[in-house]
């Protein structure tokens, strides 16, 4: 068991998100990196969809009750094991009554904590994801609280200390043109590439809201119509949202354009007050970084048998 | 006459859309083609709208072939193919439950009676769902009914409440913030997502509101 002695400033259970249910309102919801949750995965040879803690900030503490094989990865939050410093994109092992620990770091927002065989934790409309909004998934359908105590089966034989490469995240982000560039102002599109936005602080797993001095207000709106994470809506006040992965299924927002899959996991350690630029790509380009992304997973996954085996 | 055109939203997101006046039939076609598409199980999602529908590639080397495979299948599409179930939701109008149903009445002329006999007299069509999980769009209002959203929103909508808004009405799954006009309330949950049919309303359902005395 992990036992959950200061949840800092938002902790969830996440996995790959729920499909198969937007068309009943229900979010995706899973973690805003599904690369560092599928490389910490492979750390630990599980399945790819085995769910993780989602660390926002940081500032938590959790107890393993268990021996335990771990891993860290996404953003470095100068995690601890007791005294020993820990980091992104590495696996360890933890005995009974270790602590471990996630300070913060100016440069990163969230972090994903790996355990062998994933978090136990009942599956709902089949995902372990925590659905904040709805409340259902993950630790009991909430964030985690002081005391939780999340269950997973204990690691019988300790790993050896490994790593993989950690991915770079970068403020740069690619995206595809929106449908509804042609009913806003005529270079609305332009400008949204031109500015360097600063994330607001009213952002969360929801979405990322920018701005920035000069908005693109308007007086346009459609059809609502569905919606999904990358999708980059503007509302009429001209203050662009990235929606992420809690965000709801159905928007009446025009699209102006879409953050690239690939890249979309960028905005996991885009916290308030951080700046972001686009960059026009075309679907090609967005299809191309996404095969790219999936073949390094693979590749992880090869070298670290190899090493396996090697031993 | 309607106009049908399809784009790629993003890597995995089709979107057919339709222009023009949507009819029933054109709505009947909707869902018809939204399970069309289920059925060959290559989209995780398909997220019908108003005037759109969104699909959801498995695969997105797909996205080509289903680009031009989807306007076909649309001008293909029947809409008899589609066969809506019915929810017949007993609901109690007034008082406690509809608390707006006074200010209702007297924005629109009519007495209590009429208002909830004139809601009641209609069945309505699921239009999409969204918002929260198990919130359906049910259409259309009567257009005597009809009224703008409230100028300030509740913080706290109770479950189960039975609303109204511009040409819409819905029935709210969970207690959550909201700007429609309550006008009453019902029992049967709306969603429950431990279970192997998580919502009630799907896409496409007709609802039949039935007024209940209190008790």
């Amino acid at each position: 068991m992990l036992k959950v002695i200061k949840p800092g400033v938002f902790s969830s259970i996440q996995d790959l998100g729920r499909h198969g249910h937007r068309h009943l309102g229900v979010s995706q919801a899973g973690v805003l990196d599904p690369i560092a949750l599928k490389a910490g995965n492979a750390l630990l040879g599980n399945i790819e969809t085995a769910a993780c803690i989602e660390i926002t900030v940081g500032l938590s503490e959790f107890e393993f009750t268990q021996p335990c094989n771990f891993a860290i990865t996404g953003g470095n939050l100068n995690a601890k094991l007791n005294s020993k410093a820990l980091y992104p994109g590495w696996r360890y092992h933890a005995k009974a009554g270790d602590i471990i620990k996630f300070a913060s770091h100016p440069e990163f927002l969230r972090a994903y904590l790996c355990v062998e065989h994933g978090f136990d934790v009942l599956k709902v409309m089949n995902s372990r994801s925590t659905d904040c909004q709805a409340k259902f998934g993950g630790f009991e359908g909430n964030a985690l609280q002081k005391g939780d105590v999340i269950p997973f089966s204990e690691s019988l034989v300790p790993c050896s200390e490994l790593a993989i490469k950690p991915t770079d995240y970068t403020n740069v982000v690619r995206v595809l043109k929106g449908p509804h560039c042609d009913i806003l102002p005529e270079d609305y599109l332009a400008q949204l590439l031109s500015k360097t936005w600063t994330v607001s602080d009213l952002s969360n797993r929801m979405g990322a809201r920018l701005e920035h001095p000069t908005l693109l207000p308007h007086q346009k709106s459609i059809d609502s119509q569905g919606v999904h994470p990358g999708v980059i809506q503007l509302p009429p006040t001209g203050t662009p949202i990235v929606l992420l992965n809690d965000c709801q299924t159905t928007g009446g927002y025009p699209i102006i354009a879409s953050v690239i899959q690939a890249d979309l996991r960028h905005f996991s350690q885009l916290a308030p007050t951080k700046t972001c630029r686009f960059e026009l790509v075309d679907f090609d380009v967005a299809n191309t970084a996404l095969k790219k992304q999936e073949q390094e997973i693979t590749r992880f996954k090869i070298a670290i048998q190899q090493l396996e085996n090697k031993k | 006459m309607t106009c049908v055109q399809c784009y790629q939203l993003s890597e995995q997101a089709l979107v057919l859309s339709i222009d023009g006046l949507i009819t029933q039939e054109v709505r009947q076609k909707i869902f018809a083609l939204a399970q069309t598409a289920y059925n060959t199980n290559d989209f995780f999602d398909i997220v019908p709208a108003n005037s759109s529908i969104t699909f959801y590639l498995n695969d997105f080397t797909r996205a080509d072939y289903w680009l031009e495979q989807l306007i076909t299948l649309w001008e293909k599409s029947e809409p008899e193919v589609f066969t809506p179930k019915t929810h017949l939701i007993d609901t109690f109008y007034g008082g406690e439950y509809g608390p707006d149903l006074n200010e209702v009445s007297e924005l629109t002329g009519l007495s209590q009676k009429q208002a909830i006999e004139l809601h009641a007299s209609v069945d309505y069509q699921v239009g999409f769902l969204g918002f929260l999980p198990g919130f359906g769009y049910l259409e259309s209002l009567p257009e005597q009914l009809k009224l703008p959203r409230k100028s300030t929103p509740r913080a706290h909508v109770p479950a189960l409440s039975v609303a109204i808004a511009e040409s819409l009405t819905a029935i709210y799954p969970s207690s959550s913030p909201g700007g429609w006009h309550l006008i009453g309330r019902c029992e049967q949950p709306l969603f429950n997502p431990h279970t192997d049919s998580p919502s009630l309303l799907a896409p496409g359902d007709v609802v039949r509101f039935i007024p209940k005395e209190h008790r």
